[in-house]
């Protein structure tokens, strides 16, 4: 047996990883710097399959990378530039140390810096990469922008991510892509459609910051830097694709209307333009002027079989976003003060309303609350004094419910003082069978254009019953029957989603009813198809059909619970009108 | 300089020339030679006498200096005239009336001064030579014809650069500018460009164009997305239901947690027996009573045997001994051979059994793989082991049903978004899980009172 005796640890995988210590030694960067440099270039750590091999015989836990991974990192400019950068504050110290206040001006203004741009572009050699992974980078800014500025990272770059974030809300709000939102107890949660691609943000409500302190800000703020860079490109070919102007302007007329007498007790003379677009109540100049609503029809086809279906589901779809594009059109909203403003108008803008707000709130009001032609005005407290009577005065939560709900929702439910409905999470997608909380049957029966009548007798009656106890007591026998047949229908309704429970009964034939026969006949030959089955498939079938029953069971039962819910509290809140 | 001293010496070869001082006369012959050796140029510079050399030139040195050049070569009108008695009154009347002026006369002092040597001063060369005269020339010229093309150096064009920008009251920009420059200009950073058209490898090489970065990199390490929405019972103002679901959620994790502190808790508990008034009484009066004897009684035999390894004891086999075992060992061996025969043709009769067997063990093989797959697409979405510490599940952000706000004012937010986001990055593998850093005090600290202080008490 000739050749040379293996050694252990100098092939396979314990070549093909590097811990971190070594890797950062090999590029000569300190800890806080590699760390930096791996999170710009969106190098990971690694876990190898092997650790134990790759840690040469040891079993510590490490942080391993690819070494090829390094290699690459080797070839970067920027770690120069961090270099560059440790001699500065080297320099800058001793200058310091020695009191040389000319030296430390001077090489305070030949600070080196670097550019990320070539980063980027690296990272998402297309746009469309990066329109893709720009939720981050949103939710990013979005949170960076309302920062206090009290030195957990630098002012600079809250007012980039502040100023990038309204960019990207006035692009939405041009391109009217806003499709769902979602107010939960984190933060409000939007969802847009931007060139194709679904896109997730988080803001955090206003003036809700508690630091934490187990989170580490030098990490947050190199992320920051990366996304601030991407989300500035992507922005400005946003805008491109609308041809809108970059860096974004107030067209003319919207600038004409935002203008007031006294601009500089809202801010700064540098400051007010950028807060008047941070009111997002005008619209922006474009490069060229619009079209009026020019709609691009769609391209038809031939289509057979299922490309068919598709395209007749895709054509729909088409039409709904479009009627949901115009969701707020015509309408003109006012905001009172204690309502999020931002969020708000951010929203209503979205779908093509009007929105204003008291002048001393904010700037760029528009028009006053005293506007006879206002239609909803948006409360937030139990009881307003002075009361217009040609206008809704609603709870905000209705223009949220309107938006994933995709239509007006009616205004009674959400007035002044009243109980509101629960705000439903538009990003549920329930699918058959599941339990379906009653207020989005509701919603999707409204959606159908059904007018929802139970409700409105059973507001009736709730109207009645002050009158009289007696018919009370009926009316809920009534009601209860009502919903009996309601709760009966609706399982009937999910029963036909399995077929097992479709039975054929003999004897009653009726001619007329073709559906009827055409029903039964599909019920037929599945039966026949059962029957046909090998065991083997005859038992996942049976497997399968079971799972689906015990799927329904338990909705129908989540379903009796809400109703028994219910009536508790139907109960409860006649006993206390009784006491009243 | 050696062209005029080869000259010189010409000259004084020639049979007219004349010395200047009389001792340059040949008195030289009569020293006597002195004998060495002529092959090293050492003993060459030493003993070669070169006197004559060096006095006839001291000599041509004198003439030129008295002179104002060598005599043989002067003309006879300027070295002698003709005496022709005459005394020169004009020159002497001429002096006196010079005599009359008071300042007419130079000093003595200064005619001393005066150079006496008849050859000028040679002239100081690096008066008039510029250093680096020639570089400057070819520098200047080039700067001139590139000037000509148009092109100005660097310092001419910042310059340039800072006299407009002056000049428009805007300062040029010559630092880069700060990354998170809250004025920065963006572009399209997507255009197409120009292609580049050079070799590839030249333009990596010379650091034009960078890495390309391999495709490996551009995938993401987790298939999470990045913004996970939290469940509908999250909602502000949820749906009774589906807050008692996340509820539900958050009370079992909760549970999880709390069993498992318990757990620990019992493990590190100190099994201690406390001390109550039987143990303390037994013990006072431990050896006091006479106690039964309750030993057990030792099993009376050989321990020794038991504890000794076995002995050697075997005797030699004989002959016959071997060979009987040899004989059966053989028998066995032959036994076995048939039987595994008998098996084999049994086999055949077995076939249906054997076949099911297969097929299960086919179908657990399949089943493990299908499992092995499902595992691994798990994989994909967990948070890896990166580093010294594991991934730990933030708590699930919860309201209880009365700390639900009645209305979006009265809303008070849960959690931190900015912890989430962070969670959230670790969670999908893009960082590695990290604790803050203890701090460490190094020396102890030491309190004092300050003087003015305790004054002050």
């Amino acid at each position: 047996m000739g050749g040379l005796q293996k050694k252990k640890y100098e092939s396979g995988s314990a070549t093909n990883y590097i811990s971190r210590n070594k890797a950062r030694k090999k590029l000569s960067l300190s800890l806080a710097d590699f760390r930096r440099l791996c999170i710009l270039k969106g190098i990971y750590p690694h876990e190898p399959k092997h650790k134990k091999k790759v840690n040469k015989g040891s079993t510590a836990p490490r942080t391993f990378y690819l070494l090829k991974d390094i290699r690459f990192l080797l070839h970067e400019p920027i770690v120069g530039k961090f270099r560059e950068y440790k001699i500065f504050v080297r320099k800058l110290r001793k200058a310091y140390g020695k009191a040389e206040w000319s030296g430390v001006q001077r090489m305070k203004e030949n600070k080196p810096a670097y550019k990320l741009d070539h980063i980027v572009k690296e990272r998402y050699p297309t746009f469309i990469d990066a329109v893709r992974d720009v939720d981050d980078a949103l939710s990013m800014c979005f949170l960076f922008s309302t920062f206090a500025r009290t030195g957990k990272c630098h002012v600079q770059t809250i007012q980039l991510c502040r100023r990038l974030s309204i960019e990207w809300m006035n692009y939405i709000i041009a391109s009217r892509s806003l499709r769902k939102v979602f107010l939960s107890i984190k933060g409000i949660y939007y969802q847009a459609e931007v060139l194709g691609q679904t896109i997730t943000w988080i803001i955090p409500y206003q003036f809700a910051h508690d630091h934490p302190t187990d989170v580490d800000y030098r990490v947050m703020a190199t992320f920051t830097e990366l996304y601030t860079t991407l989300l500035g490109f992507v922005n400005f070919r946003l805008y491109q694709t609308l041809n809108l102007v970059y860096p974004p302007k107030l067209d003319g007329q919207g600038e004409f209307s935002l203008k007031s007498e006294f601009e500089e007790d809202y801010a700064l003379e540098s400051e007010s333009y950028t807060e008047k677009l941070s009111a997002l109540s005008a619209s922006l100049a474009r490069t060229v002027p619009s079209v009026e609503e020019e709609e691009a029809q769609l391209d038809h086809f031939p289509a057979e079989g299922e490309d068919l279906e598709k395209m007749e589901a895709r054509e729909r779809t088409e039409l709904e976003q479009n009627k949901q594009k115009k969701l707020f059109e015509g309408l003109k909203f006012f905001l009172n003060r204690e309502v999020p403003r931002e969020s708000l108008a951010f929203v209503i803008r979205c779908f093509g309303g009007q929105v204003s707000w008291d002048k001393s709130l904010c700037i760029g009001s528009t028009y006053d609350e005293t506007d006879e032609t206002i239609t909803h005005h948006i409360v937030d407290r139990p009881t307003i004094d002075k009361q217009y009577i040609n206008r809704y005065y609603i709870q905000p939560q209705w223009v949220y419910d309107c938006v994933n709900g995709k239509i007006l929702l009616p205004v009674e439910e959400y007035f002044l003082g009243v109980t509101l409905p629960p705000h439903l999470s538009p990003f549920v997608e329930e699918s058959e069978g599941d339990y379906v909380p009653p207020e989005k049957l509701k919603l999707l029966a409204l959606q159908r254009g059904q007018k929802p009548q139970a409700e409105e007798e059973e507001d009736e009656e709730e109207e009645e019953e002050e009158d009289d106890e007696e018919e009370d007591d009926q009316s809920e026998d009534e009601d209860e029957a009502e919903d009996e047949a309601n709760l009966a229908e609706m399982e009937e309704k999910r029963a036909q989603g399995k077929s097992l429970s479709v039975k054929v009964t003999p004897g009653k034939v009726k001619p007329e009813n073709r559906m009827r026969t055409e029903q039964e006949e599909k019920a037929e030959e599945k039966r026949l198809a059962i029957m046909m089955m090998k065991k083997r498939e005859k038992y996942l079938y049976d497997k399968i059909m079971f799972g689906k029953k015990r799927h329904v069971r338990e909705a129908n039962k989540l379903a009796a619970k809400r109703k028994a819910h219910d009536d508790a509290n139907k109960a409860d809140k006649k006993k206390k009108k009784k006491k009243c | 300089m050696a062209a005029v001293r080869r000259n010189k010496r010409v000259a004084a070869a020639q049979p007219g020339f004349l010395p200047f001082k009389s001792s340059l006369d040949d008195n030289s012959s009569s020293k006597r030679r002195k004998r060495v050796n002529k092959n090293k140029k050492k003993s060459w510079n030493k003993f070669s006498d070169i006197q004559d050399v060096e006095e006839f030139l001291d000599d041509v040195r004198l003439q030129e200096r008295a002179t104002g050049g060598l005599i043989s070569e002067k003309a006879d009108d300027s070295l002698f005239f003709v005496d022709t008695g005459e005394t020169d009154v004009k020159d002497t009347q001429a002096q006196k009336t010079v005599k009359k002026g008071k300042p007419s006369k130079p000093l003595r002092i200064d005619l001393i001064l005066q150079p006496d040597s008849h050859i000028p001063a040679p002239k100081n060369v690096l008066a008039f030579q510029q250093p680096n005269a020639k570089k400057q020339r070819r520098t200047s010229a080039r700067a001139a014809k590139l000037a000509a093309m148009g092109v100005l150096p660097r310092r001419e064009k910042l310059l340039q650069l800072r006299s407009a920008a002056a000049a428009s009251g805007v300062s040029a920009k010559e630092h880069p500018e700060a990354n998170n420059n809250p004025e920065r200009a963006f572009y399209d950073l997507w255009s197409a460009g120009t292609p580049e058209t050079a070799d590839p490898y030249y333009l990596e090489q010379t650091k034009k164009k960078l890495v390309k970065r391999p495709d490996r990199l551009n995938e993401k390490p987790s298939v999470l997305p990045a913004i996970e929405v939290i469940a509908p019972g999250g909602s502000y103002n949820p749906d009774f239901f589906s807050h008692q679901d996340l509820l539900r959620e958050a009370h079992e994790v909760e549970v999880k947690k709390q069993k498992a502190e318990e757990k620990l808790a019992r493990q590190l508990a100190v099994n201690e027996e406390k001390a109550t008034e039987e143990t303390i009484f037994k013990e006072q009066v431990q050896g006091l009573i006479e106690e039964e004897e309750t030993e057990p009684q030792e099993p009376e035999g050989d321990t020794e045997d038991t504890v000794m390894g076995p002995t050697a004891t075997q005797e030699k086999k004989t002959e016959r001994q071997r060979k009987k075992e040899k004989a059966e060992r053989i028998k066995d061996l032959r036994r076995k051979v048939e039987r595994q025969m008998i098996d084999k043709q049994q086999q055949l009769f077995q076939l249906r059994s054997i076949s099911a067997s297969v097929k299960n063990l086919e179908q657990r093989t399949k089943m493990r793989q299908a499992q092995r797959k499902a595992q691994q697409e798990a994989q994909k979405s967990m948070p890896r082991r990166l580093g010294r510490l594991k991934f730990q599940t933030p708590d699930l952000d919860v309201q209880l049903s009365d700390e639900l706000a009645s209305s979006l004012r009265s809303l008070k937010p849960e959690g931190s978004i900015l912890k989430d986001r962070f969670k959230s990055l670790q969670k999908r593998n893009i960082i590695e899980p990290r604790e803050r850093a203890k701090f460490n005090r190094k020396y102890k600290l030491k309190y004092s009172e300050k003087r003015a202080f305790r004054e002050i008490e």
